[in-house]
């Protein structure tokens, strides 16, 4: 999963005391400390989310270092062979960031052909599809160490890796696969490394071809992953000068300040505008706001409850731009809760519950017009051919009285203001399976704390669940003890607790660029985390990623919004940026990524 | 030492220590009376108890229901302090919440302090190898950030007000065992409490009746730091799922919430909590000043 961004934590600032505001103080003096903002110089300061420091530069990410920060500084030094991303506005595939220049897929869908363009490694050796290979033999020999890696997904699935000459190689896959699935989401994280230089296993050793072993590759890989935890030394190793990226590094400090500089050898289309990037970390995003203000950064971002203070951003020479992701926003049921589960196994129980989700509402009072109403398993903050005509359209419209009235057709008095089983049992005009006579209608959700707009936005559905007869509790907490009270669980278990869980801030579940829904609806999928298990959905989401047309997903994409595995929620801007005016030329990635090699100053 | 004739306890001074005692609580109210300080702050006590508790009766508003059409709004006419970011009226918010930040601020304050101050009083007037393990414990407890505490009994339970109380009261008592032992050590050589021990009076009532009293200033001042914190702590642990929860609120929650939208202008969310939290903890203070000189022995004849 990709929880790439938290929100301001108010209440955790209060609470962290002292020590967050020495943290603020010191944040505050390394913003202040870098030059001023630029302005059409050859120097940009970029404002990295709050409470994030980068922790890792080698292009294949393990668990612990999973960021989509960490990955755009990678992807910055070491050139991905297919930039799969939202960088020119919409997503697709960058040839101008990419090593390779085609890739043809065989006729039975079941093996592709790639060729590399004509490139070179910034110490002058050409880019050859021996680099491919080992990166490919890496990553077989080590994927329980690889962050991307899920059974029976890359690279389990796919068979062998043939080069055929310097520049075109050859990847077969166990069937056929959809293309595009395969080329947006599996073949866009290969990262080709620089086997001449990498190919060895301790910093005076000979390189010679010891990936093409697994066990060799196991060593390789001991040794490599060692030196990328070394972070004081990642602008002085010389292991991390051979690049293939627009930039190379200039200093990494452990605090988390990133210097880039032009690599002045680059030969490929995505070439760096502005010669210096200074990436600055901050450990509140308070003290990134108050950057802002001193105008000591050019690329910054402010939370949604501060947008009315865009007039005040904009006099001081900045642009105020929200950047939407290709992400969902939801709330997942616990099917397998001893109490509730029963009752959310209820078709009809579930859509009283999203028609008491007033989207539009919330999206314009809550969340500031910061959020995109969404009623399905795509993003809808972007067009796409994926979304269905009736996720679009909304099939379970806001209304507090027809959720009523759906209750108590189906066998549910109100008593004392909430919902109550009167008719237990599975025939018509009944409670259903599994629903015992007397079961009240009463939820608890646990949700990440530390974001006044999240609060806000389960005040605002406790009071229309309230109007429909459905208790709603909230209990807060962090988000990483949300989400590890809220994994898989069998009715037996005590970890079982939880109902409903909430880690959506700044969205639930963001996609690579083909959002199949696989790992989040599929039974046993890795991150669905309210079991919820539907044969006919199964057989939907295989299609999406074996068919050859995107009607599989459209198919999908309205099976899911009428069957609501969660609850539907708006999904909020991925941040709310600020840009010092004046800076041009890039789109703002919908995939969360920042690409610091076509930002340009434009006056 | 129960053998012992106590001078209390002699026939025929039954009549006189009582006045005297009757005499001694004349006293202290009229020494507490004087202290013009500490009236006002039992006025604004007072007030905000009133406001918080007889108020909604008089000011009706809907507290638990979203109303996200009227976000925001500056003071008017209908809306006497505005309204917060989900529609709910300001000045109705301000009773809510008062409600809980006082019952849970008054009862977590007390429990510390009473926890602390016999702690405290006993393992500095036992001394020896009794002290050492008493203030171990204590050094203990504050080297473990309570936040860690708090944590852990959130992934344990959610108390209701009561469970709040008493992990409250549970967490902060450290703070004022270590003043009152400090004071106890300094006062347990007096010659008054040597000559009673030379007289055999017991151990329990030279903690009661002359270390405590003499210690009276620093607890009172100890107590409202206490309650002080403890309104502000509820605000605190909101944030680990152990605070209220909504629709429910409390003042220290409200004045965070506010402070996000502090550059926004709307200060109507901020100033009124804000106002609240500094005039009660104010008043305790005062009101602690004045139990100090109302109960200080040192001063009498």
């Amino acid at each position: 999963m990709s929880l790439v961004h938290t929100a301001a934590a108010r209440r955790w600032a209060l609470v962290a005391g002292a020590a967050v505001t020495t943290g603020a103080l010191l944040a505050g003096c390394s913003g202040g400390a870098s030059s001023s903002a630029s302005g059409a110089s050859d120097t940009i300061n970029y404002a990295l989310p709050a409470n994030f420091t980068p922790n890792w530069i080698l292009p294949i990410g393990t668990a612990a270092h999973l960021n989509t920060n960490n990955s755009s500084i990678s992807q910055s030094l070491w050139e991905p062979l297919i930039a799969y991303d939202g960088s020119a506005g919409k997503v697709g595939w960058n040839k101008d960031n990419s090593l390779a220049t085609a890739a043809h897929f065989a006729d039975d869908s079941k093996s592709v052909t790639i060729t590399l363009g004509d490139r070179h490694w910034s110490d002058g050796k050409p880019i050859t599809s021996r680099d491919v290979e080992f990166w490919f033999n890496l990553v077989k020999a080590n994927k329980s160490d690889w962050a991307s890696y899920s059974p029976g997904k890359a690279p389990d699935n796919w068979a062998s890796f043939k080069a055929v000459d310097d520049t075109h190689f050859t990847i077969t896959f166990d069937r056929a696969y959809n293309q595009q699935w395969m080329l947006a989401n599996e073949l866009s994280m290969i990262r080709p490394m620089p086997q001449h230089a990498w190919d060895k296993t301790s910093d005076s050793g000979s390189v010679s071809g010891l990936d093409r072993t697994p066990a060799g590759a196991k060593k390789v890989w001991k040794y490599l992953n060692g030196a990328a935890k070394k972070i004081s030394r990642y602008a002085t190793d010389p292991l991390w000068k051979t690049v293939s990226g627009p930039y190379t590094l200039k200093s990494f400090s452990t605090a988390g300040k990133v210097q880039l500089t032009a690599n002045a050898k680059y030969d490929g289309g995505g070439k760096a505008h502005i010669k210096n990037v200074n990436l600055l970390p901050f450990t509140t995003a308070d003290a990134e706001k108050n950057a802002l203000r001193a105008g000591t950064v050019d690329y910054g971002y402010i939370n949604a409850t501060d947008l009315s203070q865009k007039a005040s951003f904009e006099a001081k020479g900045y642009e105020v731009q929200p950047w939407q992701g290709w992400a969902i926003t939801y709330l997942p049921y616990n099917f397998n809760n001893p109490k509730m589960g029963p009752v959310f196994k209820q078709l009809y129980a579930r859509q009283a519950i999203q028609m008491s989700v007033d989207q539009k509402t919330l999206s314009k009072v809550v969340f500031n017009g910061t959020a995109v109403p969404t009623y399905g398993p795509i993003p809808q903050g972007q067009k796409s051919s994926f979304v269905s005509r009736k996720q679009q359209d909304n099939p379970y419209p806001f209304s507090t009285a027809k959720a009523r009235k759906l209750l108590t057709d189906h066998g549910w008095t109100e008593k004392g203001g909430t919902m109550v089983c009167t008719k237990p049992g599975s025939g018509e005009g009944h409670c259903g399976k599994g629903v015992d006579k007397g079961t009240k209608f009463s939820m608890r959700v646990l949700s990440q704390s530390g974001s006044t707009v999240t609060d806000n936005m389960m005040s605002a559905l406790q009071s229309s669940f309230a109007k429909t007869g459905i208790d709603f509790h909230i209990k807060t907490a962090p988000v990483n003890s949300v989400l590890s009270q809220s994994g898989q669980c069998k009715p037996s278990e005590p970890s079982c607790k939880w109902q409903l869980s909430f880690f959506g801030t700044a969205g639930s579940w963001y996609f690579p660029a083909y959002p199949s829904g696989d790992s989040l609806f599929a039974t046993g999928g890795g991150s669905n985390f309210g079991s919820y298990s539907d044969p006919a959905v199964d057989k939907l989401i295989a299609q999406t990623t074996t068919s050859s047309s995107d009607e599989a997903m459209r198919k999908y994409s309205a099976a899911l919004a009428e069957k609501l595995p969660v609850v539907w929620l708006p999904e909020p801007d991925y941040q709310v940026s600020v840009v010092k005016k004046g800076l041009g030329g890039f789109a703002q990635d919908s995939l969360a990524n920042f690409h610091p090699a076509m930002w340009k100053w434009t006056k | 030492m129960s053998t012992v004739i106590q001078p209390g306890r002699t026939p025929g001074t039954t009549t006189p220590a009582k006045s005297a005692a009757a005499s001694g609580t004349r006293l202290a109210v009229r020494r507490f009376l004087r202290h013009r300080l500490a009236v006002v702050g039992l006025g604004v006590v007072v007030f905000f108890v009133l406001f918080c508790f007889a108020g909604p009766l008089v000011y009706s508003t809907d507290q638990t229901h979203t109303l996200l059409h009227q976000v925001n709004l500056a003071p008017s006419g209908t809306h006497w302090l505005g309204t917060d970011a989900v529609g709910h009226d300001e000045l109705g918010r301000l009773m809510y919440g008062g409600k809980v930040s006082l019952i849970v601020g008054l009862a977590a304050g007390v429990l510390a302090t009473v926890i602390g101050t016999l702690w405290g009083a006993a393992a500095g007037y036992a001394g020896g190898w009794i002290d050492a393990v008493m203030m171990r414990v204590v050094d203990a407890g504050i080297a473990i950030p309570a936040l860690f505490i708090l944590l852990v009994v959130s992934a344990i339970t959610t108390p209701d007000l009561g469970g709040l109380v008493l992990i409250l009261g549970f967490v902060s008592w450290l703070v004022p065992s270590r003043l009152v032992r400090a004071e106890t050590l300094t006062l347990k050589n007096r010659d008054y409490i040597l000559t009673l021990r030379a007289i055999g009076g017991t151990h329990a009532r030279a903690i009661t009746r002359h270390i405590l009293p003499n210690s009276v200033s620093t607890i009172a001042v100890a107590a409202t730091f206490q309650i002080a914190d403890a309104i502000l702590l509820v605000a605190y642990v909101s944030y680990l799922g152990l605070g209220v929860q909504p629709p429910a609120t409390d003042w220290g929650g409200m004045l965070s919430v506010g402070l996000t939208a502090a550059y926004s202008g709307y200060w109507w969310l901020i100033l009124p909590p804000g106002l609240a939290i500094i005039l009660v903890v104010w008043a305790f203070n005062a009101i602690g000043d004045g139990l100090r000189d109302a109960f200080d022995v040192r001063g009498r004849g």
